[in-house]
């Protein structure tokens, strides 16, 4: 399964807030801005950026997470909560460096972003292409990588 | 003990399944849609096994399935055989003469026809003694309280019956509490008999934690979460750090 990511161009943001209703309304059914996992953060001197989890290669709130309820999906490198496994400690919370993990009190349970499993309704959402779900850049260039070492094995061997 | 290659065959409930060895039977019976009721069990944490209201019954005699593991082929598991429903109507009633009122054991109670013994109406202080708080408190990296005492007279303290001196005021106990039982405030903040001052973002002056809570996290923060991300949006944005 190739990896996908959540491409974030600021640049191309409006301002529009269609992300955070999308994913409020998954689990909250409405308009709930803070419980959405996608934040905009607007500047007093204009603009603004949307931020959501970057699943770290190297994540913080996963290595403190002695309970197993963080856990990162291999095939596709996310990671999500399993809130039944989740004993509320909030030290994930403390050491996520991009402030990108809540505790919710109400749910009992850590929440941050899981794509939605594999279709993130806030790039669905996005009408300015500042959210894109694409191939994770990474892969993407290694399989390039690989094809321009089939491309050379193909010619070395003719 | 753990699991190996080699799997185990036999039935729970009548129902033929087959398991990697070393499996545990509650896993085992849940995978299968076989509904076990559980109070003490966490899938956060080690089972204990101390509530044995997932009971069941193998070989004649009763053990506790989220401790129980499947090493033998030809396991015969019954999980509401008479034995089974008999004892957990014993347990029920012994659960519910410490927690009367909670709706869960109530609704279990319902179910099986079990009732609190009102001769242990004295210990009815909400607590089950099923030590999910202290296992919740060993896997958020302290061990501030523990079971004491034996007996009717067990309960969950600090040393000494004392407010534990470990304790970095986290909540983790609280929210692991089946029954609610353990009282706290989130702000101010107070849990077991003792206040903690609580940190605040450097920037906007929300709460970050217990001082203690932060030092065990092992990474010095200053700023909340938002403000975190607030940050860091700057920089994506190429403009200076906000001023506090």
């Amino acid at each position: 399964m190739t990896r996908k990511t959540i491409q974030v161009t600021p640049g191309r943001c409006i301002g529009c807030l269609n992300c955070e209703l999308a994913c409020a309304s998954r689990d909250w059914g409405q308009y709930f801005p803070v419980g959405s996992k996608i934040g905009l953060v607007f500047f007093s001197e204009g603009g603004q950026v949307p931020v959501t989890c970057f699943q770290c290669d190297e994540a913080p709130c996963l290595k403190v997470c002695r309970t197993g309820a963080l856990a990162r999906n291999e095939a596709t490198g996310v990671i999500a909560v399993e809130p039944e496994r989740c004993v509320g400690c909030r030290t994930c919370v403390s050491v996520c460096p991009f402030g990108n993990i809540a505790y919710s009190r109400a749910g009992r349970r850590a929440e941050k972003c899981d794509q939605c499993q594999g279709a993130p309704r806030c790039a669905a959402a996005c009408p300015s292409g500042a959210l894109r779900y694409v191939e994770d850049e990474e892969e993407a260039k290694a399989r390039r990588r690989a094809f321009a070492e089939s491309l050379r094995q193909a010619v070395t061997v003719a | 003990m753990g699991k190996d290659t080699k799997k185990v065959s036999g039935t729970i409930d009548g129902r033929e399944t087959s398991v990697p060895r070393g499996s545990i039977l509650l896993r085992a019976a849940l995978d299968l849609g076989i509904g076990v009721p559980t109070l003490c069990h966490h899938p956060g944490l080690p089972p204990d096994g101390n509530c044995r209201l997932c009971s069941a019954e193998t070989g004649g005699r009763l053990v506790a399935s989220c401790l129980y593991p499947l090493r033998d082929d030809g396991f015969v598991v019954q999980t509401r055989s008479p034995l089974v429903v008999e004892a957990r109507r014993f347990v029920l009633g012994l659960l519910l003469s410490r927690a009367p009122a909670d709706g869960y054991l109530l609704g279990l109670a319902g179910e099986y026809g079990a009732k609190a013994d009102p001769r242990l109406a004295d210990g009815a202080d909400g607590c089950v003694r099923c030590g999910r708080c202290l296992r919740a408190c060993r896997a958020a990296g302290s061990e501030a309280i523990a079971l004491v005492g034996r007996g009717w007279g067990r309960k969950v303290a600090g040393p000494f019956y004392e407010p534990p001196i470990d304790c970095v005021g986290c909540l983790a106990c609280a929210q692991a509490c089946p029954t609610g039982a353990i009282a706290f405030s989130e702000e101010p903040r107070s849990i077991w008999g003792r206040d903690f001052g609580l940190a605040r973002c450097g920037s906007c002056g929300a709460i970050l934690g217990t001082p203690g809570e932060l030092a065990r996290s092992g990474v010095e923060v200053t700023l909340c979460p938002s403000c975190r991300r607030r940050e860091y949006s700057r920089a994506v944005a190429s403009l200076p750090p906000a001023q506090s």
